[in-house]
């Protein structure tokens, strides 16, 4: 009873450990593992380097792999850069592997006492502190997790354990080490366990060289499952991962074939390996696997690349997701950078109306497209945004700052009026047949939106149109809404959602009026800046002479 | 879409009948503009036969107006049905345009 507690126990600290290390890992380093990755452009060299010191770093091959399909699916990399991004992480996570097999209990031991009195003297106040110290929790979690797990068998008889485990056949062994590893989305949570369990003789060497190599296809096939939304571009890194560890698990399994065909026992070999440790001997199998599967996928790029690109060829989504204007290179000159932000929110911009159902021609698949157009400019959204943060980072000018801040902020509302009208559209596609109220309310949005579209290329005196249309409209709503309290535009469900169309056109409204006002100040700013074209013939004539 | 032109001196009314929706948004924005370029007074736009109003067509009203408030002359809209007059307030265009 007291066995399986302490096994209970120290799997759900470890769970949180885990947690705790990867959550708190992301948020300290994620701006910096970004940064990391988009160095994968160089060569596949410091593309595998990036990989696995990220995937030492996050401790997730799986979250590695998922960055890299979005920086793909943002324009950042391309898939083949990131073929050897993904290859090196697995790799990068054999580091917690190899920590697991060392006896760390006295550590641990320190690690929550300097993490507790970091906490008691509140030396966790700024953010940054605050996520280093829940790494080292994490940590300390983990391993505390891990010594349960190791006492608990101690306190089961030898025969108990050999009446439960002693049936288990290679191909099982092979399926829970897959089970586990899908379950828990990471092939080292299934090796450490593992190394936890060989290191207390509950399962033997060649046991755990079954389970680790399910461990290693599983975490491949917990990527498919995780990355459920990702389609086409996004996709492919995700059969990338499966490339690496179903080259890793067969390069090895063969190793393991052809051994006792030259007289060796693979099983003695391995143990000779790891110098009569078997935990460093799985240790040493599981980093095998990912070595031998990283290398040979990275090896042959372009035709992983392709194969990968069959299995999950581009969509339209990832056509529409892609940044049109801003590029790394750009970084390097703050100014043409801040013009490139500036023309990718324009395109945003005049991309708004998509968003919204056309009531005049509707088809039957408008909402998916939508949808699709809505993914895109999020996600466009995100890139430049990232973009622009990085790029303050660069000690700008104070022009160039203030020009950044409000492209920030254009971006910011951008984001959120993006969101509401596809909230908007959703709500009105629910109708069959909308009634009057939702379809004067969509098409005035709509009328809205393709006027600041419009604005983009026109006057001041057009966003100056677009300012007071959009100005505020309680007077009009509340009467609505007061209309529908009563019962006169429908009841119950009828009459919630028309209040909620209202809110969302009246949120919508106010955003349109917002980014239209810093459009307009933009657009105030530039005009400012460009001496009249006279004086530009001027000074060019100047020049020449 | 039928539109009916009324010349009153300098001062023009344009009588429309049917939907302003995507397919006659262009027509009815080319025969308010004709108003705009061929007039020098005041434009009544009567919309009592109209029953439904799109982006498309609030968009020529929108262009219409433009080009009035520009030549600093008055764009006036009358006889909106309910549901009509509704889609003009939340739009703003009630700001934007006398209606009577």
């Amino acid at each position: 009873m007291l066995a399986s507690a302490e096994l209970l126990a120290g799997l759900g600290l470890l769970f949180i450990g885990l947690k705790l290390l990867s959550g708190h890992l992301q948020q300290a380093m994620g701006r910096r593992v970004r940064i990391l990755l988009k160095g994968a452009t160089r060569s596949r060299i410091v593309g595998f380097v990036s990989g696995a010191i990220t995937g030492a770093v996050v401790q997730s091959s799986n979250a590695v792999t998922l960055i890299s399909a979005n920086l793909v699916r943002g324009g950042a990399l391309t898939t083949r850069d990131a073929i050897p991004v993904v290859a090196g992480a697995n790799v990068g996570t054999s580091a917690l592997v190899f920590v697991a097999s060392v006896d760390l209990k006295v550590a641990v031991f320190y690690l929550i006492a300097l993490v507790g009195l970091c906490y008691q003297f509140k030396l966790d106040r700024t953010p940054a502190r605050r996520e280093w110290l829940g790494v080292l929790l994490g940590l300390a979690l983990l391993f505390l997790g891990l010594s349960l797990i190791k006492l608990a068998p101690q306190d089961v008889s030898p025969q108990t354990i050999a009446a439960l485990l002693g049936d288990i056949s290679l191909p099982v062994g092979f399926m829970i080490g897959l089970a586990v590893a899908v379950i828990t989305q990471s092939a080292s949570t299934a090796t450490i366990l593992c190394l936890a369990s060989i290191g207390t003789g509950t399962i033997d060497l060649i046991d755990s060289f079954f389970i680790v190599l399910g461990a290693n296809l599983g975490s491949g096939i917990a990527t498919l499952v995780s990355a459920g939304g990702l389609k086409g571009t996004g996709r492919q890194l995700c059969f990338v991962h499966i490339f690496v560890k179903v080259t890793g698990c067969l390069a090895v399994y063969l190793v393991w074939l052809a051994l006792p065909l030259a007289g060796i026992d693979p099983a003695a070999a391995l143990l000779d390996f790891g110098q009569d440790q078997a935990p460093f001997a799985i240790s040493l199998l599981f980093l095998a696997l990912q070595l031998t599967g990283g290398l040979a996928v990275t090896l042959f790029c372009r035709e992983s690349e392709t194969l990968a690109r069959r299995l999950s060829p581009p969509t339209r989504e990832d056509h529409v997701s892609q940044p049109h204007f801003i590029t790394d290179q750009a970084m390097e000159d703050p100014a043409s950078a801040l013009e490139l932000v500036a023309q990718e929110t324009n395109r945003l911009v005049r991309h708004l109306p998509e968003l919204l159902p056309d009531l005049d021609q509707r088809a039957g698949d408008d909402g998916k497209v939508r949808a699709v157009h809505w993914r895109g400019a999020r996600a466009i959204c995100e890139a430049t945004g990232q973009f622009l943060v990085e790029l303050i980072d660069r000690h700008l000018t104070r022009a160039d700052l203030d020009l950044a801040l409000l492209l920030q902020e254009e971006q910011r509302l951008l984001h959120s009026l993006q969101d509401t009208l596809k909230d908007f559209g959703d709500l009105i596609d629910g109708y069959g047949e909308p009634p009057v109220l939702a379809f004067n309310l969509c098409e005035s949005l709509r009328t809205m939106m393709l006027e600041l579209a419009e604005a983009q290329t026109g006057t001041e005196a057009d966003f100056d149109l677009v300012i007071a249309l959009t100005a505020d409209k309680s007077t009009a709503l509340d009467r609505i809404r007061r209309t529908l309290a009563t019962g006169d535009l429908g009841s119950g469900e009828e009459a919630r959602n028309l209040l909620t169309a209202v809110s969302l056109f009246e949120r919508s409204m106010w955003l349109a009026h917002r980014l239209a006002m810093t459009l307009r100040l933009r657009a105030n700013e530039a005009n400012r800046e460009a001496p009249p074209h006279h004086l530009n013939r001027d000074k060019a004539d100047a020049d020449r002479s | 879409m039928q539109i009916d032109r009324e010349q009153a001196g300098s001062d023009v009314v344009l009588k429309v009948t049917g939907r302003l929706d995507t397919p006659n948004a262009k027509p009815f924005e080319t025969s308010l503009l004709d108003a705009v370029s061929g007039s020098e007074g005041a434009i009544t736009v009567d919309l009592a036969g109209v029953d439904y109003v799109s982006s498309s067509g609030l968009r020529a009203l929108l262009v219409a107006g433009k080009a009035m408030r520009t030549a600093k002359r008055d764009l006036t809209l009358r006889s909106l049905q309910p549901q009509i007059r509704e889609v003009f307030d939340i739009s703003g265009f009630s700001t934007l345009f006398e209606i009577k």
